[in-house]
C-alpha cells in the first residue's frame, strides 16, 4: 500500500485523473447551462456520442482534427435544438424525451458508424502540448502542462462558465429563467429564446466531450464508445450544485479516484480488482448522499413554461 | 400543441429504434434449400475481437460452401441483455433455423431454456464445455491459454523494461485462461519479469481502457497484452507513446496499430462451424464439444506485418507451438 | 340584477360623478382601454370594458375574485392580448404582445404573486432584462447607486446585496415598486399589495403611493377591501362578471354602496352571537417542527382551544402557520413538545387517527392537499368515508349509497356543480371549496382546523363560509381559524393568536384585539415595546 503514496505514483494519478475528467467537464458544463435555464437534458450521451463519431468522421478523412472537432460542435448544437425544440417548444416531458434523445444519438452513431467506417480504426489524435515555461515546472509542469489542447479547454471552460453565469448580464438571465421564469418574463426577458440558447450551448458542449474522448483522448470510434459517461456527466452537475466550481470539483473526484484505483491494481495485486472498479461509483454516491444540496437546484428545472399561469 | 406533447418524445424513440433495427439483423427466410445458421453476439461484428471472430468464420464458411444458396446466414450483434438474446434465440428457432449459435458463455441458460423447445434445431454456444446433457446442443471453447503461452514467451524475450501491462475488463472465461498461459509463458522463459494486471470491470467503457494502458506504460511497462472488445483503448494509448509492443488475441488486431502489433492470437472459428454442420446434415444435433487448440489450427498465432520480429524471437514462438502440439508444454500446469 | 348598477362607463368628459369632473378635465389621461374582451375557454372574462386612468391620480380597480379584474390588467401589462378593443397610451393606440413592449411604453405592474427571483438579490431583480452600461458584464454597482437614490426618494428603504429570499414580504413588496420606478414606469399597476401585508405595512406602502400620484405617475390599485380603496383612491371603477357597473369618486361614495356593486345585492353583517365555551378540545404544548427552509419551522407553540370557541390565528403569510396546521393534520413531523386531541395524545398520530378522533381539516392548499382534480365530486366527497360500511361492503363500493348521500351534500352546502361526476377541475374555487367543507363538515367533527377556508374564494362563497363556521361554533366545534385575512380574523375569532417567526406572540380576547394592536404584533413588536 505504501507504495501507492509515492512522489511519481501521485504524479501518475493526478495525470490521469486531469485527462479522464475532459470529457465530463464539457458535457457537464453543457448541462449546467441547460438546467441552470430550466431545461433537463438527460440526453446528453446521446449528443456526446453524435459528437465521437462526427469528429472521429470528419478527422479520419479530412486529415484535420480542427474540422472534426468542428463538425463535433455542429452535431452538438443540432442535437441541442432538436432537445429544445421537443421539450420547450412542444412542451414534451423532459425526462423521457432526453432518454428518446440518447437512444437516438445512440442508435444514428452506431448505424454511421457501421456504414461508413465498418471497423475499428485509429487515427493520431490532438497531441500533449508542453505549455512554455509552465510546462517546465518541477511536478505542476508534469501533471498540469503536458496536455493535449482540448484538455486544456475543459478546464479554461470552467471560470468561463462561471463568468458568465454569475457576472454577465445574459448569465442574469439564465438564473431568472431557470428559477422563476414568470418574473424573467415580466421584466421582457424571452424566456423561450435563452431556454434555446442554454439548451443549444449545452448540445455544443456535449458535442465537444464526445469529441474530446474520439479525437484526443482514445482516437477511435467504437459502438457506445461513451459507455454512460453522458449520464454520469448529469449526476456531477446535481453533485456540483449547479456550479461550474462544484462540476469541477464533482469531476476531478471522480477521475482522480478512477486513476486511483488503476493504480491500486498495478500496484497492489493482492487486492480484489472488483473491488477497486467499484471505488469511485461508491465514492460517488456517498458523496451525493452527502454534498448534494437540493435548495441549490433551479426551482423551474424541467418545467415548461407558460405565460400567465402564475 | 396538447398532442404533440406526446407524440414528440415518442416519435424520437422510433427514431431511435429505426436507427438502431437498420444496424441489426438482416434475417431472411426462404421455404427450403440453404443450410440455415443464426449468430446471436455479444458485441458488434466489428469489435476487431471475439464477434468479429465469429462473423467472419461464418463468412468463410458460407463462401467455401458455395454461398447464399448453399449457406443462409443470419446474425444479432450488440446483444448484451441477455433476455434479449435468448428472445432472439427463440424466434431464430421458430422460423426453422437449422443451427443457432449462441455466441457467448453468458448465454448458457438462455440456451438450458430455449433448446428443449426445439428438438429438430441444433443449438451451440460457447466458450464453454458444457452440453448440458441435451442431444441439440453443442458446445465450443478456445484453449486460449495456448496462444497465451506463446505470446507470452516472445514478450518476456522483448521486454527491456522486465515490466509487461495487462488489460482487461473481467476476469473470466476465455480472458482469464489466456492471460493465465500468457503468465506462465513469461514465467518459463524469464522469471524475473513483473506482470501488473487492470481489470476495468466494464466490457464497453473505452476511455478507463485507455487510461488503464496508460497508467502501465506510467508505471514502467513496455510490452501491453489483454483480452476482450474493448482493448482497442489500450491499442490507442500505447500507439500513442511509442515504443510500446502490443499482444493480441482473438482477432489479427495488427490493423490497428501495424508497427506496435508483435503478434495475435487468432480463434478461427471456420473448422467448428463446418463440423457442427456436418454433424446436423449426418442427423447427429448435439452433445458434443469443440476445442479450438493450434493442434486443430482452431487457434494460429499471427505474426505482425509492420513489425519486424528477430529471428530467435520467433523460433521460440515456433518451439513453443510446436510443445503445446506435442504435448512436451504445458500451458496451463 | 339590482337597478341601481350602472351600464359600462361612458365616454370621456361624460363622467357620472361631478366631484371628480373638474379634475378631469384638466388631467392628462395617460392610458385608456376601451371595449376590452377577452374570453377564455368556457369564460367571457372581460365583456367590453372601458377603463382609463391619469397622470396623478390613483384609479382604484374593485371587485371580487373572478370578475376580471387581473385579467383586465394582464392585458395592459402585454400579458396576453384582448380579443377585442383598443388600448390608448397617450392617445395613440398600442399593441402590446409581450411585457417588453409595456415596459416600454412606461408601464409597471406589481403582481399579486410577487414576479421576484427568490436566489438573486435585490439589485440583480432590478437589473434583469435590462442593458448594462458594460455589456456583456453586469453593473450591479451602478444599479445599487441608483436604486438607493431612487428609495431614498419614495421612502422604500432595502439593501441591494440582499436576497429576495431573505427579505420579509413586505420589503418584497418594495423591490416590485422600485423594479418598475427603475424601469421609469409612469404608470404602475397594483394588483391587491395589500393582501400580504400588515396594518402598519399597508400604512407605509400609501404613503409611497401618495408621493408617486403626487409627482405625477398615474396609479391603478386593485382590491376587493373596501375601506383600503376609499383610503387611497380618487376614483373607483367596480368590476363585476367581467362589466364595469359603476365609476365613483371615491370622495362621494359609501362602502355600502361599493359593496353592492361589487356583489350584486345587499351584504349583511355577521350576526354576533354569544359564546358558549366549553372545555379544552384541541391542546399545543410546546410544539416544534422544522419549517421547508431547513431552518425551525415552529418554536415551541403552546394554545389551547374549547368547545364552541372560534380560535383565530393571525399572522403574516410565512411565519408558521402552513407548519402549524400541517403538524395538526398529522403531515408533518413534530419535533418536540405534544398535541393532545380531547385529552388524548395525537403528537405522532397519522391523520387518519385524528380524523377517526373527531378531528377536520381544511387545508390551505386545497388543489393538492383537500382534493384530486382530476376525481369527480362525488369521489372527492368519499375520500375520507369510502371503507365506511354504509357505502362500501367487502371493499367493493356501494354507488348507488354514495350517490344519494353525495347528491344531498351538495345541495345542502350549495355546491354549484353541472353533476356528480363533473371532474373537480372544473369547479370554481369557491364550489371546491364548499365541497370539501360539506365532506368535513358533515362528519360532525369535534374539532376543526381551518387554514386559509376563503382564499381566492368570491365574497358570496366567503359569506356562506363563514356562515358555516360560525353555524359549527354554535354546535360546540372547536374551531381553529387559521387566516391572513385580518378583516376575517376579526369578524369570526372569539381569540385571537398571533403568530411571529413560529412564536406566539400573544392571544388577545375578541375585544382587546384592534387592527392596530394586531398589526404590531405581527410585525413581530411586542405590546411594551411599541408604548
Amino acid at each position: 500500500m505504501a507504495e501507492l503514496f509515492t512522489l511519481p505514483v501521485l504524479l501518475g494519478i493526478a495525470f490521469s485523473g486531469i485527462r479522464l475528467a475532459t470529457p465530463y467537464l464539457y458535457a457537464a458544463l453543457g448541462e449546467t447551462f441547460a438546467q441552470r435555464s430550466g431545461v433537463l437534458n438527460l440526453g446528453v450521451d446521446g449528443i456526446m456520442l453524435m459528437g465521437a463519431f462526427s469528429a472521429f468522421f470528419v478527422a479520419l478523412n479530412t486529415g484535420s482534427l480542427w474540422l472534426g472537432l468542428a463538425a463535433a460542435a455542429v452535431v452538438g448544437l443540432l442535437m441541442g435544438l432538436l432537445m429544445a425544440l421537443v421539450s420547450i417548444t412542444f412542451k414534451a416531458e423532459q425526462g423521457i424525451s432526453g432518454i428518446g434523445l440518447y437512444m437516438f444519438g445512440l442508435g444514428l452513431s452506431s448505424l454511421l458508424f457501421r456504414t461508413t467506417v465498418g471497423t475499428v480504426k485509429t487515427i493520431s489524435g490532438f497531441q500533449p502540448v508542453k505549455l512554455p515555461l509552465l510546462g517546465d515546472l518541477p511536478i505542476l509542469g508534469d501533471i498540469f502542462f503536458r496536455h493535449s489542447l482540448l484538455v486544456y479547454g475543459a478546464f479554461l471552460a470552467v471560470p468561463l462558465a462561471w463568468f458568465i453565469l454569475e457576472r454577465t448580464t445574459w448569465g442574469l438571465k439564465i438564473r431568472a429563467v431557470g428559477q422563476q421564469p414568470a418574473a424573467a418574463d415580466s421584466l421582457g426577458v424571452n424566456v423561450t429564446a435563452v431556454r434555446y440558447a442554454c439548451t443549444g450551448l449545452g448540445g455544443v458542449l456535449a458535442g465537444i466531450a464526445g469529441a474530446s474522448l474520439s479525437i484526443a483522448l482514445t482516437n477511435l470510434f467504437q459502438e457506445n464508445l461513451t459507455s454512460g459517461q453522458g449520464f454520469i456527466a448529469v449526476a456531477l452537475v446535481y453533485f456540483g450544485g449547479w456550479r461550474p466550481l462544484g462540476v469541477l470539483g464533482g469531476a476531478l473526484l471522480f477521475s482522480f479516484v478512477n486513476a486511483f484505483q488503476l493504480w491500486m491494481q498495478v500496484l497492489v495485486p493482492e487486492m480484489e480488482a472488483d473491488i477497486a472498479v467499484m471505488l469511485p461509483y461508491l465514492l460517488t454516491i456517498a458523496a451525493l448522499a452527502v454534498a448534494v444540496n437540493r435548495t441549490r437546484q433551479p426551482a423551474a428545472l424541467a418545467k415548461p413554461f407558460e405565460r400567465g399561469e402564475a | 400543441m396538447r398532442k404533440h406533447l406526446r407524440t414528440a418524445p415518442v416519435l424520437l424513440t422510433l427514431l431511435a429504434l429505426l436507427a438502431g433495427a437498420c444496424g441489426g439483423a438482416t434475417a431472411t427466410t426462404s421455404p427450403s434449400g440453404p443450410f440455415r445458421v443464426a449468430v446471436v453476439m455479444p458485441s458488434a461484428t466489428t469489435d476487431m475481437a471475439y464477434s468479429q471472430s465469429m462473423f467472419q468464420a461464418m463468412k468463410a464458411v458460407q463462401a467455401e460452401m458455395g454461398g447464399e444458396s448453399a449457406l443462409e446466414f443470419a446474425w444479432s450483434e450488440g446483444m448484451f441483455n441477455v433476455p434479449d438474446a435468448a428472445a432472439a434465440m427463440r424466434d431464430y428457432a421458430t422460423q426453422g433455423y437449422d443451427l443457432v449459435i449462441a455466441h457467448g458463455s453468458q448465454y448458457g441458460a438462455s440456451v438450458q431454456e430455449v433448446a428443449p423447445d426445439f428438438p429438430d434445431t441444433s443449438f451451440a454456444w460457447g466458450t464453454n464445455v458444457d452440453t448440458f446433457g441435451m442431444p441439440n446442443v453443442f458446445a465450443y471453447t478456445a484453449a486460449a491459454e495456448e496462444g497465451g503461452y506463446v505470446n507470452g514467451v516472445m514478450a518476456a524475450m522483448l521486454t527491456q523494461s522486465k515490466i509487461i501491462g495487462i488489460t482487461g475488463p473481467v476476469e473470466v472465461g476465455d480472458a482469464k485462461t489466456y492471460i493465465d498461459g500468457f503468465r506462465n509463458g513469461v514465467a518459463a522463459t524469464d522469471p524475473s519479469i513483473t506482470i501488473n494486471a487492470t481489470w476495468t470491470g466494464s466490457f464497453s467503457d473505452v476511455a478507463l481502457m485507455t487510461e488503464a494502458a496508460n497508467t502501465h506504460i506510467a508505471a514502467g511497462a513496455d510490452i501491453l497484452t489483454g483480452s476482450s472488445q474493448s482493448v482497442v483503448g489500450s491499442i490507442g494509448a500505447a500507439k500513442d507513446k511509442g515504443g510500446v509492443l502490443w499482444f493480441g488475441t482473438q482477432a489479427d488486431q495488427a490493423t490497428l496499430a501495424p508497427e506496435l502489433v508483435v503478434a495475435s492470437q487468432v480463434y478461427d472459428w471456420v473448422g467448428v462451424v463446418k463440423d457442427m454442420i456436418a454433424k446436423h446434415q449426418a442427423g447427429t444435433l448435439g452433445g458434443e464439444v469443440f476445442t479450438l487448440r493450434l493442434s486443430n489450427d482452431g487457434l494460429k498465432i499471427a505474426y505482425g506485418t509492420g513489425y519486424s520480429l528477430p529471428a530467435d524471437v520467433r523460433s521460440a514462438a515456433e518451439a513453443a507451438i510446436a510443445g503445446i502440439k506435442d504435448g512436451s508444454i504445458k500451458p496451463l500446469p | 340584477m339590482p337597478t341601481l348598477t350602472t351600464a359600462s362607463s361612458p365616454a370621456p368628459g361624460l363622467t357620472p360623478a361631478p366631484a371628480s369632473a373638474i379634475a378631469r378635465r384638466v388631467a392628462i389621461q395617460r392610458v385608456a382601454m376601451r371595449g376590452i374582451v377577452k374570453r377564455f375557454p368556457g369564460v367571457l372574462a372581460n365583456a367590453g370594458v372601458d377603463f382609463d386612468v391619469n397622470a396623478g391620480e390613483v384609479h382604484a380597480l374593485l371587485g371580487e375574485n373572478g370578475a376580471g379584474k387581473s385579467t383586465l390588467m394582464r392585458q395592459l401589462y402585454g400579458l396576453y392580448p384582448p380579443d377585442a378593443g383598443e388600448i390608448l397610451i397617450d392617445g395613440q393606440p398600442h399593441t402590446f404582445h409581450s411585457p417588453a413592449d409595456a415596459i416600454r411604453a412606461g408601464i409597471g405592474m406589481i403582481h399579486q404573486h410577487f414576479m421576484l427571483v427568490p436566489t438573486l438579490t435585490v439589485a440583480e431583480n432590478v437589473a434583469l432584462g435590462l442593458r448594462s452600461s458594460r455589456e456583456p458584464q453586469m453593473d450591479l454597482k451602478v444599479v445599487a447607486a441608483r436604486l438607493n437614490t431612487l428609495a431614498e426618494a419614495y421612502g422604500l428603504k432595502v439593501d441591494p446585496g440582499a436576497y429576495i429570499w431573505q427579505l420579509a414580504v413586505g420589503e418584497q413588496q418594495r423591490v416590485e415598486i422600485l423594479k418598475a420606478l427603475y424601469r421609469g414606469a409612469s404608470l404602475i399597476i397594483l394588483d391587491e399589495p395589500t393582501a400580504v401585508l400588515t396594518p402598519q405595512e399597508v400604512d407605509g406602502l400609501f404613503a409611497t403611493l401618495r408621493r408617486m400620484a403626487g409627482e405625477g405617475h398615474a396609479l391603478i390599485f386593485i382590491s376587493h377591501k373596501l375601506h383600503e380603496v376609499l383610503a387611497i383612491s380618487q376614483r373607483v371603477t367596480v368590476l363585476r362578471d367581467g362589466h364595469v357597473v359603476g365609476e365613483r369618486a371615491a370622495g362621494s361614495v359609501g362602502r355600502q354602496e361599493l359593496a353592492q356593486l361589487m356583489v350584486g345585492r345587499e351584504v349583511k353583517a355577521l350576526p354576533a352571537q354569544a359564546v358558549q365555551t366549553g372545555g379544552v378540545r384541541l391542546a399545543l404544548e410546546g410544539v416544534r417542527a422544522q419549517g421547508d427552509r431547513g431552518t425551525e419551522g415552529l418554536r415551541g407553540v403552546s394554545l389551547a382551544i374549547h368547545a364552541g370557541e372560534v380560535l383565530g390565528l393571525a399572522g403574516v403569510s410565512g411565519n408558521g402557520q402552513r407548519e402549524l396546521a400541517e403538524c395538526l393534520a398529522g403531515l408533518r413531523r413534530v419535533s418536540a413538545g405534544r398535541v393532545l386531541l380531547g385529552g388524548r395524545d395525537v403528537t405522532h398520530a397519522s391523520p387518519r387517527e385524528r380524523l377517526l378522533a373527531g378531528q377536520a381539516y381544511i387545508p390551505e392548499e386545497r388543489m393538492r392537499d383537500g382534493a384530486i382534480k382530476n376525481f369527480s365530486v362525488l369521489e372527492n366527497l368519499f375520500l375520507h368515508d369510502h371503507a365506511a360500511p354504509n357505502y362500501a361492503r367487502w371493499g367493493v363500493l356501494n354507488t348507488n349509497a354514495m350517490r344519494a348521500r353525495a347528491a344531498a351534500l351538495v345541495q345542502r352546502f350549495n355546491v354549484k356543480t353541472p353533476g356528480l361526476e363533473t371532474p373537480l377541475k372544473n369547479l370554481s374555487g369557491g364550489n371546491i371549496q364548499k365541497l370539501i367543507l360539506a365532506r368535513e363538515l358533515s362528519r360532525q367533527p369535534r374539532v376543526l382546523i381551518a387554514a386559509q377556508p376563503t382564499r381566492g374564494v368570491d365574497i358570496g362563497a366567503t359569506e356562506y363560509i363563514h356562515q358555516q363556521l360560525l353555524a359549527q361554533r354554535a354546535a360546540g366545534t372547536a374551531i381553529l381559524l387559521i387566516s391572513e385575512d385580518l378583516d376575517e380574523i376579526l369578524a369570526l375569532s372569539d381569540r385571537i393568536a398571533v403568530i411571529y417567526e413560529g412564536a406566539i406572540m400573544a392571544v388577545l380576547p375578541r375585544g382587546q384585539a384592534t387592527p392596530a394592536a394586531l398589526g404590531l404584533l405581527m410585525a413581530g413588536v411586542h405590546g411594551h415595546e411599541a408604548g
